[in-house]
């Protein structure tokens, strides 16, 4: 094939240059061989006259040798190497250009390379395993309830004959306290899971074995492999762990392995478990949440795994319609955690295009600053379109040089960029995912990220190398012709426009660093109603046996135990002399609440409102110290079956009341769904009594929130959380309340320990992190600014030296002179800070009018708000107004004679 | 056939009358490669020398069709103009 062989040919004079080289000298020496040899037996000549003949004949060997060189293609290349040595020059030739462009250069790298990379981390599909791009998880959407149906075991064993799927496995997360060497006990983070999932991470075990089938029978012993860093931290890397019994909450199991370092599958735990799949008698939408999981089978795509399990789907829809007629099970890779992530595509899009966005920005400053520089070099660029470089080879040295400077932008954009991934990315991601991370998520850079960075940098050397470079080349040729060398460049209103945005961005910044920081504020002034600083707040978990094995006689005979153990252990606490108070709640103070929709049934013309509620022990005021403000705390009997009361908080009396003493009313309290349509089956409860307000509403949002609270027996409903009350010191009591809790019940786990104060300490470190970022990104604007300002004007005055000397000459003032040369720039410069202005305005409008700040008196600017953006504005006049300074005493020490001379 | 070779049969089929520069006959050779309308491979002479020998492909051999005729209807033209003038 004749265009193979011409590719290849390409792609040999272009890779290997040496070899062509060698090979034309060959052809040449060959052919100057056989043409003397000819005339040496044709012409009869001797041997040295035949040689001088056919060097004649052939032409000049250079030339040719020349020719061929430009033949290969390649003659660009060593132009762009020659532009790209000059372009190093100039970085030296240029520091304060360099060091500022190329900053500004790099702070558009570094977020590009950090955002690009984190959010690969959240929506990469690879996984760091073996054929990892086609291990698969199976979810079920549940198109009625919208959203996802997890106690998927009994469609589990339906699904074991699929095809399209091997080592089809499940696990679930659970809750396992494990006392470890020094006989202290902590949660580590645990999976039941099936032994398929060793064939899918097909890691070998560091000691022992992995779990088998054989583990997961009915009667089987209890049997536990444990992950490296448990085995190093627990055990101290014991290497006779394999075939000890281990205490587990109130269980033992016997250790049939250790797992190597870096194994975390399915997600980042640490301890596995045998799960137990074919229970019997096992019906549909029972059990507890299982992730099921597997490989794509050989020859098989997503598109047919996805066939096959929406026909199985139809067929359970068949067979349980009741339960299964709106269950679709979905075949998704395994590190989608969502069947519709058509948002977070959606974000994704549109941070790349404001990373993107942000590039252009910083480098059209930069452009500025190169364009400036170039102007400078006008005569130098003319002289060389004298001597036949065409406009494209000026257009290409100029760009090579903004490649220089964006090279050297990129070196140090990337290297912040992994120290920022290294430092802050773990703790920023792990706060938004609320727990441990995937094991595949990997904060070293990776090849696309760094490409992704290599094409900004490319789109950053554009911008700030061709756009100046074509401005400051065009019309060359006239003005050769004219004889004109300097004074052809002009700034136009593209870089006015450039100064302009510019200034309206270091305007409006720092006024979102105000709202973030007032945001700080005031959450770290969040008041809760009680002295938060003198409680503790701890997460408990329970482990309750797996659910698709409990009968009724079994949970309650488990709630019973669950109860008992938690009273002991709140009688255990309040013996200590360090607590003054033990009681127990479904959601601490400050964090986030259930909602439900209440409507005052008494009071029909009062609109129904959504209220955050808690479920609270019978102590849970007292311990809290608040004062019962009317009516009556709760009582033993409230916790009756068919009885059903509640109390309210001052924001309910306010925002559901109006006011009004709601003790005494009824109120109906519903999720706000379709099936609350039936108004009679929903529960009505009396209103009993009024406590103050004791942080139902999230310290994260500013609005205030209406709160009921029902009475309950700790450990009967999900969450649990417990309040110690200290006496001094709340921290210290902290391993006191892991000790008893083991001491009392082995399956009770201590998960968090908080003091009350602190539950706003990773909000605020987040707000803390954007506060520096956008702090970073205003200096960058600020600089930007000041340079491109300075740039412009030295230009102007150096340019227009002989204009300012004539106009000295013939009497003009020194007034007269700064005018003229200021002009321009403030006008550039007021211009930019009432953009900057107008923008603070329409963002504070827009914010005020969003979900989060509505009604909270945000983006309503007050008199004193405008006296301070006035004010801030006089400022940026006035910084601005400094980067002219030098320039315009430059102009004013003009001396009229020198500049007359000035040619 | 390797390019001296050409050269000289360029001269004897013309009988003297194509005097090629025969230098530049391999920047020609070159850029005709180049477009994959001939190949080359290093043979060996019958008098024992290392030559790069040229062959025409297929490609070549319709370009080459392509531009004979439009020689052929060029050289038709200028004649009909002059033998009319």
């Amino acid at each position: 094939m004749s265009w193979l062989d011409a590719a290849r040919t390409r792609a040999r004079l272009v890779l290997s240059p040496r070899a062509s080289e060698t090979r034309t000298d060959e052809e040449f020496r060959f052919h100057l061989d056989m043409e003397t040899d000819r005339l040496v037996r044709e012409a009869g000549v001797s041997h040295d006259e035949a040689r001088r003949r056919a060097l004649a004949t052939f032409g000049g060997v250079h030339n040719h040798r020349e020719s061929m060189r430009d033949g290969r293609g390649t003659a660009w290349f060593s132009g762009l190497s020659l532009d790209l040595k000059l372009g190093f020059r100039m970085l030296v030739k240029y520091p304060g250009l360099t060091l500022i462009g190329g900053l500004a250069m790099a702070f558009g790298i570094w977020f590009g390379a950090v955002t690009f990379q984190m959010f690969g981390m959240i929506t990469t599909t690879k996984l760091p395993l073996p054929s990892g791009e086609r291990i698969v998880r199976v979810e079920v959407w549940d198109s009625k309830a919208l959203d996802e149906e997890d106690r998927t075991l009994y469609d589990y064993q339906l699904w074991r004959s699929a095809r399209s799927l091997t080592d089809l496995g499940a696990y679930r997360d659970v809750g396992a306290n494990l006392v470890g060497a020094d006989g202290g006990a902590k949660p580590e983070k645990a999976a039941e899971i099936t032994a398929s999932a060793f064939r899918i991470a097909r890691d070998r075990p560091l000691l022992g074995r992995v779990l088998d089938e054989s583990d997961e029978r009915a009667g089987a012993a209890p049997v536990v492999l444990l992950g490296h860093d448990v085995w190093v931290e627990r055990f101290d890397r014991d290497p006779r762990i394999v075939g000890r019994n281990v205490q587990i909450g109130n269980g033992f199991a016997t250790v049939v392995g250790v797992m190597p370092e870096g194994y975390a599958f399915p997600m980042s735990h640490e301890l596995w478990l045998p799960l137990r799949t074919d229970v019997p008698g096992l019906e549909p939408l029972r059990g507890g949440a299982i992730t099921v999981f597997g490989r794509l089978a050989p020859g098989m795509t997503f598109e047919s795994a996805q066939a096959e399990f929406t026909a199985l789907g139809r067929r359970l829809a068949a067979e349980h319609p009741t339960t299964h007629a709106q269950l679709q099970p979905h075949v998704l890779p395994y590190t989608q955690f969502s069947v519709n992530d058509t948002d977070m595509k959606a974000m994704m899009g549109l941070t790349y295009f404001f990373v993107v966005a942000l590039m252009v920005i910083v480098c059209s400053t930069v452009a500025l600053l190169l364009f400036a520089r170039a102007a400078t070099r006008e005569t130098e660029i003319l002289v060389r379109s004298a001597l036949g470089a065409s406009r494209r080879r000026i257009v290409a040295q100029l760009f090579a040089e903004a490649l220089v400077l964006a090279g050297v932008a990129t070196v140090v954009g990337l290297a912040a960029a992994q120290l920022t991934l290294s430092v802050w990315g773990k703790p920023y991601l792990e706060m938004g995912w609320g727990t441990q991370l995937p094991f595949w998520v990997d904060f070293n850079l990776s090849p696309t990220s760094i490409g992704y960075a290599l094409a900004l940098a490319v789109i950053g050397a554009v911008v700030a190398g061709v756009m100046p470079a074509r401005k400051i080349t065009r019309g060359l040729g006239t003005r050769l012709r004219a004889g004109t060398a300097g004074g052809g460049v002009s700034f136009g209103g593209v870089w006015t426009a450039v100064i302009v945005v510019q200034i309206a961005l270091t305007v409006m910044f720092p006024s979102v660093v105000m709202l973030v920081r007032s945001e700080s504020r005031r959450i770290a002034s969040y008041d809760a109603g009680f002295p938060t600083q003198e409680y503790l707040g701890v997460t408990l978990g329970v482990e309750d046996g797996q659910e698709e094995t409990l009968t009724p006689e079994t949970r309650a005979a488990l709630g019973i135990r669950i109860r008992t153990s938690l009273e002991a252990l709140r009688t255990r606490l309040e013996a200590e002399p360090g607590v003054a108070g033990v009681t127990f709640v479904d959601a601490l103070p400050g964090d986030s609440h259930d909602a439900l929709r209440a409507e005052v049934v008494s009071l029909p013309e009062i609109r129904p409102r959504w209220v955050a509620i808690a479920s609270a022990d019978l102590s849970y005021f007292d311990v809290l110290k608040a004062p019962v403000l009317s009516g009556r705390a709760f009582s033993r009997a409230d916790l009756a079956p068919n009885i059903r009361v509640v109390v309210v908080d001052q924001g309910f009396v306010d925002l559901v009341m109006a006011g009004r003493n709601p003790v005494g009313h009824r109120v109906r309290l519903g999720t706000g769904q379709a099936a609350d349509s039936n108004a009679a089956s929903l529960p009505v409860y009396e209103i009993v009594g009024v406590v103050k307000e004791l942080g139902m509403a999230s310290a994260a949002m500013p609005q205030r929130e209406a709160g009921v609270y029902l009475p309950a027996v700790p450990g009967s409903h999900g969450s649990l959380k417990m309040i110690v009350r200290g006496r001094a010191d709340s921290l210290s009591i902290a391993p006191r309340v892991r000790e008893l809790a083991m001491v009392v019940d082995p399956a009770i786990r201590v998960e968090q320990i908080t003091r009350l104060d602190q539950v706003t300490t990773p909000l605020l470190w987040l707000l803390g992190l954007w506060t520096k970022i956008i702090i970073g990104l205003t200096a960058v604007a600020l600089v930007l600014s000041l340079a491109g300002i300075y740039a412009v004007l030295s230009y102007t005055v150096a340019r227009r030296t002989r204009e300012i000397g004539v106009r000295v000459a013939l009497g003009a003032s020194a007034r007269r002179v700064i005018t003229s040369v200021f002009k321009r720039p403030l006008t550039q410069v007021t211009l930019g800070v009432i953009a900057g202005i107008v923008l603070i305005v329409l963002a504070a409008t827009a914010a005020g009018k969003s979900t989060q700040f509505r009604g909270t008196g945000v983006g309503v600017l007050t008199l004193g708000d405008a006296a301070l953006l006035v004010g801030y504005a006089i400022l940026m006049v006035g910084v601005c107004t400094l980067a002219c300074v030098v320039p315009t005493l430059r102009a004013l020490r003009v001396q009229p004679t020198e500049a007359l001379r000035t040619e | 056939m390797h390019g001296w070779g050409i050269s000289q049969r360029v001269q004897q089929i013309s009988d003297g009358g194509l005097e090629l520069n025969q230098g530049s006959l391999y920047p020609a050779l070159q850029r005709l490669e180049k477009d994959g309308l001939i190949t080359s491979e290093w043979g060996t002479t019958d008098n024992n020398r290392r030559a790069r020998y040229y062959r025409i492909t297929a490609s070549g051999r319709k370009a080459l069709g392509d531009e004979l005729e439009s020689w052929r209807r060029f050289a038709a033209g200028l004649e009909a103009v002059l033998r009319t003038s």
